[in-house]
């Protein structure tokens, strides 16, 4: 774990290591994005893949201590169904919001994850979407959405009624090239994860460009391909570094802050599963899970697929009321908890 | 007619690559041939559809958990550099291993990797690397070859059908071999082997496998292996191995094989003469002179007389006849053209019989011939012409753009766009019983009697027809 320049209380801390890979009810599948309520139940998007069960693609419910409230969603194209979800935010009614990049719809559920509506169609026209993947909630309860193919952001109400969009084609400032994951700060200003360019935009709450960080490369302060972004209450800004397989933090100016590659160990239902299949307890106990490895490249993708506690795939940033990092890992079906070392 | 050039063109195109489109053909004829093979032989960047967008929009391919094959297909469809593909697809025939065993598609993914790195290079380190491969030393259980129990199967395999062929060594030779491999291992094999039994992707999705050298297991007392003796392991194995007059006449045979005509099964060899003993001679003597630099062995065979005599003496592989209908269909080709259905496309190479990842054996597939059971014909035929016929794929529509501008006048003869269609899908020879074929679709009374000479107007709806005929062909069954 690197760090530079830190202040105090921001450097972050490995705290535990929550879900586990399962292809039905209680775990996840290619988690893509996660979110939390008001009252700190944790909501995991399944992305999985049409080839797998139907059931498999869903919302899996929990808190942090992996006590388990149960699933909703499934593959398909009805009420309530996904077909590539990508995003998901709840409001400040604790109403579940999760898009879809290939139906081109934002579909709504309650709390317990009842069906309520959906809303969206394909196009390139205002209000239309194209591969809608990343979503977040403004201190307007409006909402925003990467419009990605479309390359642009736009705002709804919560009702799905088009209000503004920004952003188009391109690498030039304030242009975006497949949009990804978007935080908003204590001030409205948006930050876009610009995943084709490599980099972060940030935008004033009426889409007028602000600043822009990173740059190509895996040195620190660069990036490859973010698909996530948040801000914290003290302007911090978090990036899933994504092509990377890392998370790097840059400070209120985009200053080089900190990057972690991840340090996972056995989450609560690991170890449920571990305790019940002893033979592989067994196994896994004796191996070496963290060894030493000539690759033929040096990508970190190829590493992170041989060291289990590796960041792998990690995609999407969120935090709680403490002010606590979740981190989403798509291809370890998990999500690694960081804290500030206060 | 075309020229001989074009036909050549195309014959190099569809054995060191998968086909070629018309834009292509018109790019490779400003070129020599001999450049043309050097192109092939040193790609500069092969340019293939982004591995980010693929990971982005299917996730399990960002794992590699599974659609390997799919992934595969993507780069191969995408390529510029196809030399590079076919020779993975080359080794991945005849080191066949297979992920039914493995469980691990990403470590058999890192192996057909490797093959794009050294597929080309000197044999001998090939053969290293393919004996330090994770997925293949978990497939042929070299991780039980111990030194106070050998396990023979790797040892009798890398002989038998990696490089020497059967009736060139003893089976002392094998045992021997074998110690000399104990200790090539997989780091953490119990817990690795345990999961791929189980099939478990518990708690955190697969380990991607690495190569481990065990001394504790490995056997470092003298051998007598293929007449020399020392306290050989691993790597002096290989050089004996690789120095071997059998081991250049069956990787010679092999490459014949795949690039130049069918041969018999490898298990007749032993008892079949090759098809062209003067053309194997040749690759031998290469194989030597270089030596066992694969890539120069390969720019001989395709240089000599006999590669470029040998046009439609194979028949096509269904990787080769799927891969090569998408490139030409323009499906799949481009960061725009990801989507979901390229899984279901690439599960029709496996309903011809050519399943990627996971070959029948460890012998690999029968070719030739073979690949033409009657059901797998009609799944070629019919594959062919689905994605040929349909005028909304890109590629379809640049052909029957240029066959419009090809055939300037509104009429033609039905023999000129007989011609125009072939060419347009790489073929260069029509029968008489294709163009017979072709006739048989036209209702005009006068075709009775003019036959070829009839004159029709050059339309979609009758271009289209002619080029789903061709693709059904005979001829589009071969390269």
């Amino acid at each position: 774990m690197a760090t530079q320049g830190l202040e105090q209380g921001q450097s972050l801390r490995y705290v535990r290591t929550v879900g586990m890979t399962t292809m039905r009810g209680r775990g996840f599948y290619y988690p893509i994005d996660s979110a939390m309520s008001n009252s700190g139940r944790l909501y995991v998007l399944s992305r999985s893949f049409e080839r797998a069960v139907s059931d498999s693609m869903r919302v899996t419910m929990l808190n942090e201590d992996g006590e388990y409230y149960g699933v909703f969603g499934s593959a398909g194209i009805g009420d309530g169904q996904f077909r590539w979800p990508c995003g998901i935010a709840i409001n400040d009614q604790n109403r579940v919001f999760v898009t879809d990049e290939y139906l081109n719809r934002v579909s709504v559920f309650n709390e317990s994850g009842e069906f309520l509506k959906h809303w969206g169609s394909g196009g390139e026209i205002d209000g239309m979407l194209n591969g809608p993947s990343g979503i977040v909630f403004d201190q307007d309860n409006n909402v925003l959405i990467a419009d990605s193919r479309n390359h642009r952001i736009q705002k709804f109400t919560s009702d799905g009624e088009f209000l503004q969009s920004f952003g188009e084609y391109g690498n030039g400032d304030g242009c975006l090239n497949l949009p990804w994951g978007l935080g908003v700060d204590q001030q409205g200003e948006i930050f876009v994860a610009d995943w084709g360019n490599d980099r972060i935009q940030r935008f004033t709450p009426n889409g007028e460009f602000v600043a822009k960080y990173g740059s190509p490369g895996r040195q620190e302060g660069e990036l490859i391909k973010p698909a996530g972004v948040i801000v914290n209450q003290e302007g911090y800004i978090y990036v899933a570094d994504w092509g990377n397989e890392r998370v790097q933090v840059f400070g209120p100016d985009g200053e080089f802050v900190q990057k972690i590659r991840g340090q996972a160990t056995n989450s609560e239902w690991a170890e449920d599963f571990l305790g019940v299949n002893v033979e592989e307890a067994g196994a896994r106990e004796r191996a070496n899970l963290e060894p030493d490895i000539d690759y033929f490249n040096d990508d970190p993708h190829e590493e992170s697929s041989h060291i289990e506690k590796l960041f792998w795939g990690p995609v999407s940033l969120m935090l709680d009321s403490e002010s606590r990092l979740f981190i989403t890992e798509t291809n370890r079906h998990r999500i690694q908890v960081y804290e500030r070392d206060n | 007619m075309v020229s001989t050039s074009t036909e050549l063109i195309i014959h190099l195109m569809n054995r060191a690559g998968f086909g070629i489109t018309p834009d292509e053909l018109d790019a490779c004829s400003l070129m020599t041939y001999e450049d043309l093979v050097e192109n092939l032989l040193n790609p500069s960047e092969s340019a293939h559809i982004s591995d980010d967008i693929l990971f982005r929009d299917h996730v399990d391919l960002h794992a590699s958990r599974s659609g390997v094959p799919a992934y595969w297909a993507y780069r191969m469809i995408s390529t510029q550099s196809p030399l590079e593909e076919k020779m993975s697809l080359f080794w991945h025939g005849i080191f066949a291993t297979g992920n039914s065993k493995l469980n691990n598609l990403r470590t058999l993914l890192n192996q057909i990797e490797m093959f794009r790195r050294s597929g080309t290079g000197k044999f001998d380190d090939l053969l290293i690397k393919l004996s330090q491969d994770p997925a293949m030393l978990i497939w042929l259980d070299n991780q039980d070859n111990l030194n106070e129990s050998i396990n023979e199967n790797y040892g009798r395999e890398i002989l038998e059908l990696f490089s020497m062929g059967v009736g060139n060594y003893t089976e002392d030779d094998i045992k021997e071999c074998a110690r000399a491999f104990t200790g090539w291992s997989v780091a953490n094999s119990e817990y690795m082997s345990l999961m791929a039994q189980k099939d478990s992707i518990w708690p955190y999705g697969r380990i991607v496998w690495h190569y481990d050298f065990k001394p504790g297991i490995h056997d470092v007392d003298n051998k007598e292996f293929l007449g020399e003796a020392g306290p050989f392991n691993g790597d002096d194995v290989i050089r004996i191995i690789c120095n071997q007059e059998a081991t250049a006449r069956f990787i010679a045979r092999h490459m014949y094989n795949f690039f130049v005509a069918d041969e018999v099964p490898v298990p007749q060899w032993k008892d079949t003469p090759p098809k062209d003993p003067a053309a194997i001679d040749t690759l031998v003597e290469a194989y030597f002179k270089y030596e066992h630099d694969i890539k120069s062995v390969l720019r001989v065979l395709l240089t000599s007389d006999f590669f470029k005599e040998s046009r439609y003496q194979k028949i096509k592989s269904p990787v080769e006849l799927v891969i090569g209908t998408l490139r030409l269909s323009g499906e799949y080709n481009d960061d725009s053209k990801v989507d979901s259905s390229i899984f279901g496309v690439i599960a029709e190479s496996d309903y011809m019989g050519q399943a990627l990842c996971n070959p029948p054996s460890v012998e690999g597939w029968h070719t030739g011939e073979e690949w033409i059971s009657s059901g797998a014909l009609v799944d070629r035929v019919n594959f062919a012409s689905q994605h040929i016929g349909n005028p909304d794929n890109d590629g379809v529509k640049h052909i029957l753009n240029r066959i419009h501008a090809d055939l300037k006048n509104d009429t033609h003869t039905i023999g000129e766009l007989i011609e125009s269609c072939g060419n347009s899908v790489g073929i260069t020879r029509i029968s008489g019983d294709t163009a017979d074929g072709v006739l048989d679709l036209f209702t005009q009374e006068e075709v009775q009697t003019n036959g070829q000479d009839t004159d029709i107007a050059i339309e979609d709806g009758t271009i289209l027809r002619v080029l789903e005929f061709m693709v059904s062909s005979r001829e589009y069954q071969l390269c």
